[in-house]
C-alpha cells in the first residue's frame, strides 16, 4: 500500500528526479547482487580448495567458460525453449481467462465445469508428458500442450477470484440503473479482475518454464531441457550448469516482462514489494 | 406537512430465513417522509435500520406491508431513477478517476446520450460537491471524505428525487464527519432532495434532520418519531442551541430505553 500511495503522489509532483530514481533502484538490488557475488566467490573458492571433480560440481569459472565457448549451441537451444515457453504461456493465459469468464458468466455451466477443473488439477500433469509425446510428436506441440495443462489453472483461479470479488453494493447500484449482466461484466468485473489475472500470469510463467523443460526431458531433439539431459548423460556437468543458467535467465526475463506490463498498465492496485 | 408524503411505509415486516429458521428483522414499521424532508433512522447495530433503508430503496422486497416512493413502489421508483443511493463505503472503481466514477451510472442509464453531455453533467456534479479540481484523481489519491463526496455526486448525477444514505459518514473521522454534515445540509438546501439517512450518531441525526426515527431491536421497530425544531440553515451555533440539547437528550433516553427493553426481552 505504501508504494501505491507513493506512486499516486508521485504522479502529482511529476515524480522524483531521474537520478534519484536510478539511485533508488540501485540501492534496492544491491543486497541481492552482493549476496549473489558472495555465493559465487565461496563456490569458486570451495571447488578450488577441496579440488572437487568438475563432473560433480564445476567451478563458476568453468561454467562461464562453457557459456562463452558454446554460446551458439546454447543460444539455439534457448531459442527453441523460449518459443515453447512463450507459446505455451500465451495459450495458458487465453485458456485460463476463458475458463474463468465462462464460470463467472454462466453460473449453471460454471457449477458443472468448476469441480472438473479442480479434479483435473489434481492429476500429476508431469506424468502426462510421455502421452503428449506419443500423441503430438517431438516438436513444439507436445511441450505447448503440457505447459497449458500445467499453467492454465493458476490463471483461471486467480482471474475467477477477481471476477467474483466485486462489491455487492456496486452491483446493486449497476442493476438499479438497468445494467445487464454483460455490462456489469465488462464495466466492472473484468477490469476488477485484471490485477488478479496478472498475479495468475506470474505464477503461470514460472510453471511454463518447468513445463517446457519437463516436456523436453520426455522427448525432444533440441532445447535447453534436451541439452541438460544430453549433457548429463555425457558427464558434461559444466554444460548442464551453463544450460541451467540460460533457463534461469529466460525465466527471469519473462517474469519481469510481465511485471513491467503490470506496472505499466494496471497501476491502480498496490504492488507486492 | 399537509402535502402527500413523498415516502410512505405502512406495516412493513421483513423476515430472513437462515438455516431453516425464520427471524423477523423488521416488525410492523410505518413512517412517512414529506417531499423535501430530511429524516434520519437511528438505532443500535442490528436494529434493522439498514434493512429498512434497503426496503425503502427498492433493494429488498418486504415480507409484508406497503411501501411507496413518489406514489409508486420502490422498485418502480428505482427504475424511474427517482432514488439515489449512497453506502457507507464509497464503492468507487479504483481504476477510474473521479469524473469517470461520477459518469459510471449515467453511462449505463443514459446509453443514448452523447459522451460530452454525460461528461458535462458529471463535471457539474463534481462542482456541486466541491471537487471540480479533483476530477482527474483516482480514488486512491482522494481522502475518505472526498471519496464519499464523489459517491454522493454519482448518486446525484441521475437527478433522483430521493437520496437514501446508509451510514454514509460512518467510516470517517469525527472532524471530517462534521464537515460532511455541513456539506450534506448545503447540498440538501440547494437541491431540495428528500433525504433518508441511516446513522449511528445522535449528534449527526439531530443536527441534520427535520425528524429522527428512533429504532430498537428485538423485535426491530420504530419506537418514536422525534421532530427536531431547530431552524435551518443550521451551523456551528446550532449545536449550542437549547433545542439541540433537548433533542439529543431525548434521543439518548430513547436509545437507552430501547436497549434496556431489548435486554429484558
Amino acid at each position: 500500500m505504501d508504494e501505491h500511495v507513493a506512486r499516486a503522489s508521485g504522479a502529482n509532483d511529476a515524480g522524483p528526479a531521474p537520478g534519484v530514481r536510478t539511485r533508488d533502484a540501485m540501492s534496492r538490488i544491491m543486497p541481492a547482487f552482493a549476496l549473489f557475488v558472495g555465493i559465487v566467490v565461496v563456490w569458486e573458492a570451495a571447488s578450488r580448495i577441496f579440488k572437487l571433480p568438475a563432473f560433480v560440481l564445476p567451478p563458476p569459472s568453468a561454467i562461464v567458460g562453457v557459456l562463452v565457448a558454446r554460446q551458439r549451441d546454447l543460444g539455439y537451444a534457448a531459442w527453441i525453449t523460449a518459443q515453447e515457453i512463450v507459446s505455451g504461456f500465451l495459450l495458458s493465459g487465453v485458456a485460463g481467462a476463458a475458463v474463468a469468464l465462462i464460470i463467472a458468466r454462466f453460473a449453471t455451466f460454471g457449477r458443472a465445469l468448476y469441480p472438473l477443473v479442480v479434479l483435473f488439477q489434481n492429476v500429476p500433469k508431469v506424468a502426462l508428458a510421455p502421452l503428449f509425446i506419443l500423441w503430438f510428436g517431438f516438436d513444439l506441440a507436445p511441450k505447448v500442450v503440457l505447459i497449458v495443462v500445467i499453467a492454465f489453472f493458476p490463471v483461471a483461479i486467480n482471474m475467477l477470484v477477481g471476477l467474483q470479488t466485486v462489491d455487492a453494493n456496486l452491483i446493486a447500484l449497476m442493476r438499479s440503473v438497468g445494467a445487464t449482466r454483460n455490462e456489469i461484466l465488462w464495466r466492472i468485473q473484468i477490469p476488477n479482475s485484471l490485477p488478479y489475472l496478472m498475479a495468475g500470469l506470474k505464477v503461470a510463467i514460472t510453471l511454463a518454464v518447468i513445463g517446457a523443460i519437463v516436456g523436453e526431458f520426455a522427448g525432444a531433439q533440441a532445447g535447453l531441457g534436451y541439452m541438460i539431459q544430453f549433457a548429463s548423460t555425457q558427464m558434461q556437468t559444466s554444460l548442464v550448469f551453463a544450460a541451467l543458467v540460460e533457463v534461469s535467465v529466460l525465466g527471469m526475463l519473462f517474469y519481469y516482462a510481465i511485471e513491467w506490463i503490470e506496472r505499466r498498465y494496471i497501476d491502480w492496485m498496490p504492488h507486492a514489494a | 406537512m399537509n402535502a402527500p408524503p413523498h415516502i410512505l411505509a405502512r406495516g412493513v415486516c421483513v423476515d430472513f430465513t437462515v438455516a431453516g429458521r425464520v427471524t423477523r428483522v423488521l416488525n410492523d414499521v410505518s413512517l412517512s417522509v414529506p417531499k423535501g424532508g430530511f429524516v434520519s433512522l437511528i438505532g443500535p447495530s442490528g436494529c434493522g435500520k439498514s434493512t429498512l433503508l434497503k426496503v425503502l430503496a427498492g433493494l429488498l422486497p418486504p415480507t409484508a406491508g406497503d411501501v411507496s416512493v413518489a406514489g409508486v413502489t420502490p422498485i418502480e421508483a428505482v427504475r424511474q431513477r427517482r432514488i439515489g443511493i449512497v453506502f457507507q463505503e464509497a464503492t468507487l472503481l479504483p481504476w477510474k478517476n473521479a469524473l469517470d466514477n461520477v459518469a459510471l451510472l449515467m453511462e449505463v442509464a443514459h446509453a443514448g446520450r452523447g459522451n460530452d453531455e454525460i461528461r458535462g453533467r458529471a463535471s457539474d456534479m463534481l462542482r456541486l460537491v466541491g471537487l471540480e479540481r479533483a476530477a482527474e484523481k483516482r480514488p486512491a489519491q482522494l481522502s475518505g471524505g472526498m471519496r464519499q463526496r464523489v459517491s454522493i455526486a454519482r448518486a446525484l448525477a441521475l437527478d433522483p428525487e430521493v437520496l437514501m444514505m446508509d451510514e454514509p459518514f460512518g467510516a470517517l473521522d469525527a472532524i471530517t464527519r462534521e464537515e460532511m454534515s455541513d456539506f450534506l445540509l448545503g447540498i440538501w438546501e440547494r437541491t431540495k432532495k428528500t433525504i433518508v439517512l441511516v446513522t449511528h450518531s445522535i449528534d449527526e441525526a439531530a443536527f441534520l434532520s427535520r425528524e429522527v426515527h428512533v429504532m430498537a431491536s428485538n423485535p426491530a421497530r420504530i419506537i418514536e418519531a422525534l421532530p427536531i425544531g431547530l431552524p435551518y440553515p443550521r451551523n456551528e451555533e446550532s449545536y449550542a442551541a437549547p433545542e439541540f440539547a433537548r433533542a439529543t437528550a431525548r434521543l439518548r433516553r430513547l436509545l437507552k430505553e430501547g436497549h434496556r427493553q431489548a435486554i429484558a426481552a
